[in-house]
């Protein structure tokens, strides 16, 4: 060693992963490290150096940005960045730029590679700073995400949702207020030639007009507030809260290069910001109609994107939209017997699919069953049927479409006395043919929600002790369970969906969710557990050991990472106004993003291959 | 070193092979220096840093060598070397302060007449970078002419020149105070290096020339011509 280098190795030495090294190695270290420059806003790593190199700072600062240009981390001095070979198409894809002009010290990925092979402590440490970093990357990019969509980071053109309505300056007050009637607004803005230059409301006629005893027929220029706040459409929803708090005011033009475009109420705000679930659960049970209720449903897109802003896991969401869901069809069961009258003889109503899970989104068709007691006489069916359309219809018209299936209590073969069921079942299981195992994730998904639920547990009981250990009913299940199968491998030979509507894009649903929630009701039949949510299921399958520690584990991960990816997805859809739907475009993705998804998707071809091996017979079909 | 200018130091370089009869600046002389047109990221350049006894080149001698060589824009720090050569000559207290470098230590040191060729075989084909170089350069002219009997020649760049050719072209004059390595080296926002001596007063050099590249040619366009003295 010379010891004139001692500068660059008492600089390393103060820094992870070097500081465990010994005074020897770091002694040799400078030799073997090139010096290189970059000047303020030029490109982090240089890419047309070829080998892959461990940076470290000597000092400058550099930002490191995702494919989605979200600032990810930034590296000052004497922090470390690998880079990684530029045609290596696994290579992180965090790229970056020095933000000042930066000085660093190169050492080769060989250099590396020896002294993690002659330091453990060293290796450790090094693994540690990277794996940290690029865990760091992720909940960042996760996080910043979220904050882009976060309710104060909207722009007030996203709450503004209808165009104003405008009236010249000349209008009559009558005429104007005949308008705001007409269109049920509030407020209206009022323009001469063109020119914003007023803005009219309920209060200016309450107060100027009718209170002072001011004719109808005088010009509303005469009544309106000339001093306009505006907002830009670009503003951000916090900055026009403050604005309108600070003068308060309750209404806001929205412009868009010199022309109004909205106006923001108070109401919007508050609208908005209180997409709460128990809100929502307590005006569910104050509405009073079909109506009330179709209204209220319509808060659930708004409630999803909020839910989701507020980083819930995707199992809490499906736990509340089911929750919601149950509410609805609760209320329009009250409201059914309202008006036909008190039922006859006792019921169950019991929700299917994902309902019955505990795993809804806001965008979800209805499956439904009426389990009715064996009392049921013919003149009584006449009531169930008004029950069941009133109640499937009052669904459908709350935004849970009429299941293509017809699975619902308002087709006769889904509305029958207890015994009927007994017997379906017994012959679904005994017989299971191919159309009725296209439709066990319903029927075996089954969940009471309003009325007698004894009849439910009476149904269910018998069900599992003839799909318990029932090896022929089971492998059947499996092979049904492995219809659905997780692509092979990544975007390059991703299968993706080909539809028109859907090119290019991935069925996270079909390919990711479904696969799981598949095996788990067949472990569930499997093993007599009453359990209908996916999760649960696995708990309860892992403490009966059914399942082993690794893959009850694998899979929980494996669901919950690809229901946060589709409930952000869709909290995007919802954001722009587009229906939310399971569709999920590839470009969404970050690289980080797309590897977690390939360990998830290969965690499920695992699962399929062991149910595959236990079940030989399964694969046959 | 006046025909230099004129016919280019490729041409000075053959003259200069003809006349002299020593092996050592035969062999320095026979690698021909780069073109003025190749691009500077495809330039060697080997940074040089002196420690001397004194300015004086005439009385004054060398006590130590420091240089790193400069490859595709990156500085190969495996190159670096630092030699001290023995002046026979008790050194002066001033020069012991500021190089921190005492008569026990050169006793340890090598002759001049061992360093030299040395490194004028690091310097042979190559280019010279130095801060303010005409003291590198009047060394080494000197002690090849005492002890080979010949002029020497190299391209030379020289970060002393291009800091003060960029504030001239800027119709600024320069301070003799804002040409000195330190100050450059903090207009760039690079480290000021706590030690001094000859290697890192070479290291440093050869950073803040990385920076000017930056600053004078930002695409790497640039060509060797470009930043010779």
């Amino acid at each position: 060693m010379e010891i004139e280098l001692i500068e660059i190795r008492d600089f390393i030495a103060l820094y992870p992963p070097f500081d465990v090294l010994d005074e020897n190695a770091l002694n040799t270290l400078p030799k073997k490290l090139t010096i290189r420059y970059f000047r303020k806003g030029s490109a982090f790593p240089d890419l047309t150096l070829n080998n892959r190199n461990l940076y470290i700072i000597r000092t400058g600062a550099v930002e490191l940005r995702n494919q989605q240009e979200q600032l990810v981390d930034k590296l000052s001095e004497g922090d470390i960045f690998l880079a990684e070979n530029v045609d290596d198409k696994t290579s992180n894809v965090i790229k970056g730029v020095c933000a000042e002009d930066t000085l660093v010290y190169l050492l080769s990925y060989e250099d590396l590679l020896l002294l993690q092979n002659e330091f453990d402590d060293f290796d450790r440490q090094f693994n540690f700073s990277v794996n940290e970093r690029l865990r760091h990357a992720v909940e960042l990019s996760h996080s910043a995400d979220m904050r882009d969509l976060s309710a104060m980071k909207l722009k007030v053109s996203e709450l503004t949702d209808r165009q104003p309505v405008i009236v010249d300056a000349v209008t009559t007050i009558q005429e104007s207020a005949i308008l705001m009637t007409n269109e049920y607004v509030s407020s209206i803005l009022v323009t001469n030639n063109g020119k914003l230059v007023g803005l009219l409301t309920d209060k200016d006629i309450r107060t100027r007009c009718v209170a002072k005893g001011l004719g109808y027929n005088e010009p509303v220029s005469s009544i309106m507030s000339t001093h306009l706040e505006t907002v830009l459409d670009k503003t951000l929803l916090s900055e026009a809260l403050l604005l309108m708090t600070r003068n308060k005011i309750h209404h806001l033009p929205v412009m868009k290069d010199d022309e109004a475009i909205g106006i923001l109420t108070t109401s919007d705000v508050v609208r908005h910001l209180s997409a709460n679930p128990t809100l929502i659960a307590t005006d569910i049970y104050k509405a009073n109609s079909v109506d009330a209720l179709k209204k209220i449903s319509a808060r659930l897109p708004e409630l999803q994107l909020q839910l989701s802003l507020s980083s819930s896991t995707a199992k809490h969401i499906g736990e509340v939209f089911s929750s919601i869901t149950d509410a609805i069809t609760c209320r329009l069961l009250e409201l059914a017997e309202n008006l036909y009258g008190k039922a006859p003889v006792e019921y169950v109503w019991a929700a299917g699919g994902s309902q019955a899970r505990n795993e809804q989104t806001s965008h979800s068709d209805q499956d439904n069953a009426l389990i009715i007691s064996d009392e049921l006489q013919p003149e009584d069916e006449k009531y169930f049927e008004n029950l069941s359309d009133f109640v499937c219809d009052g669904l459908d018209a709350c935004g849970y479409i009429y299941c293509p299936g017809e699975a619902m209590a308002s087709n006769p073969l889904w509305r029958q006395p207890l015994k009927i069921w007994v017997k379906k079942f017994t012959h679904w299981i005994h017989s299971p043919e191919p159309k009725a195992l296209m439709l066990s994730s319903i029927f075996f998904d089954l969940r009471p929600v309003y009325g007698t639920f004894s009849l439910f547990t009476e149904l269910q009981n018998n069900v599992l002790k003839q799909t318990k250990n029932n090896e022929f009913f089971i492998s059947h299940m499996v092979g049904n369970a492995l219809t659905h199968q997780p692509p092979l491998g990544f975007f390059r030979n991703f299968v993706m969906v080909q539809d028109e509507k859907h090119k290019n894009t991935l069925d996270v649903k079909h390919r990711g969710v479904v696969p799981i929630v598949d095996i788990a009701r067949v472990i569930a039949l499997d093993n007599g557990i009453k359990a209908t949510n996916t999760v649960d299921r696995l708990d309860a399958a892992f403490k009966c050991n059914a399942l082993s520690a690794e893959m009850h584990g694998n899979l929980i991960d494996a669901l919950e990472y690809i229901g946060s990816l589709r409930i952000r997805h869709q909290a995007k859809q919802i954001r722009a106004g587009l229906d939310a739907d399971n569709y999920l475009p590839p470009e969404e993705l970050s690289g980080l993003e797309k590897n977690h998804l390939k360990d998830s998707f290969s965690i499920i071809k695992t699962m399929q291959y062991f149910f595959e091996s236990r079940y030989p017979s399964a694969r046959i079909r | 070193m006046m025909f230099d200018a004129l016919f280019g130091y490729n041409y000075t370089r053959r003259k200069l092979l003809k006349k002299t009869n020593s092996t050592v600046m035969q062999e320095f002389l026979s690698n021909p220096f780069p073109n003025k047109k190749e691009l500077i990221t495809n330039i060697n350049i080997v940074s040089l840093d002196f420690e001397t006894t004194g300015l004086d080149i005439k009385k004054d001698r060398v006590i130590s060598i420091g240089t790193v060589n400069i490859e595709h824009l990156g500085i190969n720090l495996e190159s670096s070397s630092h030699q001290l050569i023995n002046a026979n000559k008790k050194l002066p207290e001033s020069s012991v302060v500021i190089h921190q470098i005492t008569d026990t230590q050169l006793t340890d040191a090598m002759s001049i007449e061992v360093a030299l060729p040395i490194l004028l075989k690091k310097l042979s084909g190559k280019t010279m970078l130095a801060h303010n170089a005409k003291i590198e350069l009047g060394f080494i002219n000197k002690m090849c002419q005492e002890l080979y009997g010949s002029n020497f020649i190299i391209p030379v760049i020289d970060t002393q020149y291009l800091a003060q050719r960029s504030l001239e072209r800027q119709n600024k004059i320069s301070k003799s105070k804002e040409l000195r390595l330190f100050n450059l080296r903090k207009s760039y926002n690079m480290p000021a290096y706590k030690a001094h001596n000859a290697l890192m007063d070479a290291i440093a050099t050869a950073e803040l020339f990385l920076a000017m590249i930056t600053k004078i040619s930002p695409g790497n366009k640039a060509c060797l011509r470009d930043f010779l003295s």
